[in-house]
């Protein structure tokens, strides 16, 4: 298999909730317009695209092809992948094999999401929206007072059941979450393109956020973004020419299982907190890259955390620590970007969410970390082998990058 | 890419109403392709499903299709696009060395939709095209077709010409959803207009459909078929957006794509060189305008080879002899299913349409109005 | 920066009819008209589904057994609602665990009644509360009880 690196990442100047001076194409040529500034690169040394949103959210089918000319696509192949949460990475993980299989030597990765021009709300009703209907039929209550299947969890749906089964197995308690949200909110400050900063954020400043439905709380919650994020890849020889830093991907893995909680029609038969996709995925994804031990080997983690209880139970899941640790590292301190097991310096999906982009900034984030170029949210210890993760579909979806700061041997 | 991975199998279905659940159909295509090879899902290393989105009414369409296609707790990604673009990523993933054999799975129920043709108005320019109610697929059909007949000077006539060829052979193709037994050409010229010069019997009708088919590495195909089909070649390109930026009597994206795709399969000629071609022509203008773009046809010819039967089942190079998409488009399969049809010729299954010398053929697919996107790939055996 | 217009569109579920998958989910509302739960299970791996699909993702074979499932079980995982489904604050806390049922291995939600929401756990053991009228809908189910 041929060595793959990313040599260059662009994002838009700014992550926040509107974009209004821009429309959905403009804005995508910004991050595609700061990929070639960062790189030196012209659209002349792309061979290929892979273009990656989730497009119900806007309500614009194959936006690839509007955007054709603004991503500098114009006679190049382009292939479009969307995968729900994971999109971003989906699509990394196709530039990656596009790469790998020989089939193009420089690819450039492009994702977006304008939640401002669309309603996420109705986005992500439109997954299960048959499903709904029938069970309307069928005598569900909608409001949620009785009978069954009545839909629990209020707005934060299937989430809360999954943080709540995380804190009964872990034997973290909800003051966790809080505090998990509140490093993150601090870690934003750092970040240039992230959306919620707080520098003063603090566990009981987030405790006082409303419940939404146990143990899920307003300040557990991503919020959504404008943003487009763009990454390019290359073959180990081209990279040798185009670029002085490269953070080289490692392995790539991925796994499904079936849609968790919203299957009201079939049922479902995975725990959302046991989670078996990630841990599949990951001992992939570390067989695959030469990993033996991920707590000794690897340096930094970005996780997918729409909510943020997610940082500390995928920790667990993907063997960065035992089941019931991740609290613990937590309250050591270690998870901060000065511990010994810093996560989300980039304050994660919690502070900043524009959903096509969000997974893809996870790889993002750990190529930063890995090529020393995070600036003020730089992790303290060196960051040789980093980790990027993403859920996504009804939770049922996880992906991995792992990514080095030397190309793996053959 | 000489060799290195090959279509095993596939099975696929087509009708005007399948009359079934996106599951079910899913399920029931990938059964019975697992059972034709002796297969069971553990033997599959990763999934590639391709469904759109818009077409099924569904944000992230494939929630509900990983356990129906066997990708339970599996390696699956989806591709949004045309059929063979989910083939072209398939092919990467086993070309890389990560995976021995992979799963493309397409699939698409248009019946979900109340309106045909609607799912192409949502890529529309949310803030220009769409409230001007001007453009639809249909309208921008029309007008590449008047585009493509004043170039030439062609009449109408030969619309009805490339329509009764398909037609035909479609009606003896029983993968086809569309079969018009007997169809003539005065029944083509007699149906109504939908946007001039396109009448119904020119452009695809609403199709149910999904093909699921499997690409293995070298040493899996061989072990896995007695007929292996090889992906020679595959190439793709993108043209503008704007249709006032493009000439829409010729097509840029299927020019590149097809000398890509001939270029990495080492075809000089594609005239001598190809034995027969499956293109997604959605409407029967585009045949001739997209073979004249990849080089099949002599420009300005056209009119002469389907009078003459050139294009025809038993002519010099025959176009579409499965009936192509006027007899049955559904949408992200089309593509796949052009491979598929091209495999049952090289192998030597094609019944009544069988062509006589089938070694060497091309598939075409296109996403978006007019092609913009197209994609090409060059199989053989 | 010149100014921005705003173009409003909508993206019309309306324009699409959905076939569903229809067979589990009426033969468990069937049979609930007798205080039955009745599921599918797989002849292969033996996996009981309730709303029974027509395959089982495990082993991907076609299943048609019917299988019994009993009306108590053992709560998942849990929430408690605070703001009902368009974010509006409720009167009262709402339970609403997840339940897996003896018998059976897939889960359902539901309503939790008769305990308060600080005395709920995982693994607590649950009963169904059936209606006393029951006509085939979702509703006969009303909620579940401590055991």
């Amino acid at each position: 298999m041929r060595n793959v690196g990313i040599i260059g990442i662009g994002y838009t100047p700014v992550f926040v909730s509107k974009r209004k001076e821009v429309n959905i194409p403009e804005m995508i040529s910004e991050a595609v317009d700061a990929g070639f500034q960062n790189t030196g690169l012209t659209p002349a040394d792309i061979d290929a695209m892979v273009f990656g949103n989730m497009h119900t959210f806007e309500g614009v089918n194959l936006p690839h092809l509007w955007a054709a000319e603004h991503i500098r696509s114009l006679g190049k192949p382009v292939m479009r992948i969307a995968t729900g949460g994971t999109t971003g990475m989906a699509a990394f993980h196709a530039g990656y094999y596009h790469v790998a299989s020989g089939m193009a030597d420089v690819v450039m990765v492009v994702t977006y999401e304008k939640h401002s021009e669309g309603d996420a709300q109705v986005g992500l009703m439109g997954i299960i929206t048959p499903e709904v209907m029938t069970m309307l039929a069928a005598g569900i209550d909608v409001t949620g007072g009785s009978g069954m299947g009545a839909i629990g969890g209020g707005s934060a749906g299937g989430i809360s059941f999954q943080a709540s089964s995380y804190l009964y197995h872990s034997g973290a308690g909800i003051e966790h979450i809080d505090e998990q949200a509140a490093l993150e909110r601090r870690n934003a400050a750092k970040n240039p393109y992230a959306h919620l900063k707080d520098p003063e954020a603090t566990a009981e400043k987030i405790a006082q956020t409303p419940l939404v439905s146990w143990p899920i709380r307003f300040g557990h919650i991503c919020p959504t973004t404008d943003g487009a994020t763009v990454c390019i890849l290359a073959s180990e020889e081209k990279a040798a020419k185009l670029a002085d830093k490269v953070a080289w991907v490692l392995s790539v893995a991925n796994c499904a299982s079936d849609a968790t909680t919203a299957n009201l029609i079939e049922s479902q038969i995975t725990d959302p907190a046991e989670h078996l996709p990630a841990i599949i995925a990951s001992k992939q994804a570390y067989e695959r890259a030469g990993i033996v031990d991920p707590k000794k080997e690897i340096d930094y983690v970005e996780i997918y955390n729409g909510f943020a209880h997610q940082t500390l139970m995928y920790l667990e899941k993907i063997g960065m620590c035992e089941v019931g640790e991740a609290h613990k590292l937590q309250e050591a301190g270690e998870l901060e970007m000065n511990g010994r097991c810093p996560v989300n310096a980039s304050g994660g999906v919690v502070s900043t969410n524009s959903i096509g982009t969000s997974a893809l900034n996870r790889v993002t984030e750990a190529a930063l970390q890995v090529l020393g170029q995070a600036g003020e949210h730089q992790v303290e210890k060196d960051v040789h082998t980093a980790l990027a993760h993403g859920w996504g579909g009804l939770m049922q979806y996880v992906t991995i990058t792992i990514l080095g700061d030397k190309p793996k041997k053959a | 890419m000489d060799n290195k991975v090959a279509i095993v199998g596939f099975n696929m279905a087509s009708a005007l109403d399948l009359e079934t659940t996106r599951e079910r159909l899913s399920f029931d295509l990938t059964r019975g392709l697992f059972d034709d090879l002796g297969i069971e899902r553990d033997d599959v290393g990763t999934f590639i499903i391709c469904t759109n989105d818009f077409l099924d009414g569904r944000t992230i369409s494939n929630v509900f299709l990983d356990p129906s296609v066997g990708a339970y707790m599996k390696d699956e990604s989806k591709v949004e696009m045309d059929g063979l673009n989910a083939l072209t990523y398939a092919c990467m993933r086993i070309l890389s060395g990560q995976y021995e054999t992979a799963l493309v799975a397409t699939l698409a129920l248009t019946g979900t939709q109340v309106s045909p043709y609607l799912h192409i108005g949502y890529t529309l320019d949310a803030s220009y095209d769409r409230p001007i109610k001007l453009l639809n697929e249909l309208s921008a059909a029309a007008l590449e077709a008047r585009s493509y007949l004043a170039k030439y000077g062609y009449s109408e006539e030969l619309l009805d010409d490339i329509a009764l060829q398909d037609l035909a052979n479609a009606a003896r193709n029983p993968n086809q959803a569309r079969r018009l037994e007997g169809v003539s050409k005065d029944q083509i010229a007699g149906s109504a207009y939908l946007y001039e010069p396109l009448r119904e019997l020119h452009c695809y009708p609403a199709t149910d459909g999904g093909c699921m088919m499997l690409l293995a590495s070298e040493k899996r195909a061989k072990e896995l078929c007695d007929k292996p089909v090889w992906i020679k070649g595959i190439g793709r390109s993108t043209d503008n957006y704007y249709l006032g930026d493009r000439d829409l009597s010729g097509s840029i994206s299927a020019s590149q794509a097809a000398e890509r795709a001939m270029g990495m399969a080492g075809i000089k000629d594609p005239r001598k060189e190809l034995d027969f071609a499956e293109i997604s022509s959605l409407f029967a203008h585009q045949e001739p305008l997209l073979a004249e773009a990849m080089g099949l046809l002599e420009p300005g010819k056209a009119a002469e080879a389907y009078k003459s039967g050139d294009t025809a089942i038993d002519g010099k190079l025959p176009i579409n002899p499965s009936g192509g998409p006027l007899g049955g488009h559904p949408i992200c399969s089309s593509g796949l299913m052009r491979a598929a049809e091209a495999v049952l010729q090289l192998r030597g299954e094609a019944g009544k349409n069988q062509v006589e010398k089938a070694d060497v053929a091309l598939a075409h697919g296109q996403d978006g109005v007019c092609a913009q996107q197209s994609v090409v790939v060059v199989l053989g055996t | 920066m010149e100014e921005t217009k705003i173009v409003n569109g909508a993206w019309e579920l309306s324009t699409f009819h959905f076939p569903i998958e229809g067979r589990g989910l009426k033969t468990m509302l069937k049979n609930m008209k007798d205080k039955k739960l009745v599921g599918f299970k797989c002849p292969q791996c033996g996996m009981v589904y309730m709303p029974g699909p027509f395959y089982c993702r495990k082993c991907f074979i076609r299943i048609d057994d019917e299988a019994e499932v009993s009306d108590h079980g053992e709560i998942m995982t849990f929430t408690i609602g605070y703001a009902d489904v368009r974010g509006n604050p409720l009167d009262e806390p709402r339970i609403a665990p997840v339940v897996k049922l003896d018998g059976c291995d897939s889960w359902i939600m539901g309503v939790l009644e008769g305990v308060k929401p600080e005395d709920v756990h995982v693994g607590m053991r649950v009963k169904v509360k059936w209606a006393e009228e029951r006509t085939g809908s979702l509703q006969d189910m009303q909620y579940f009880l401590p055991e």
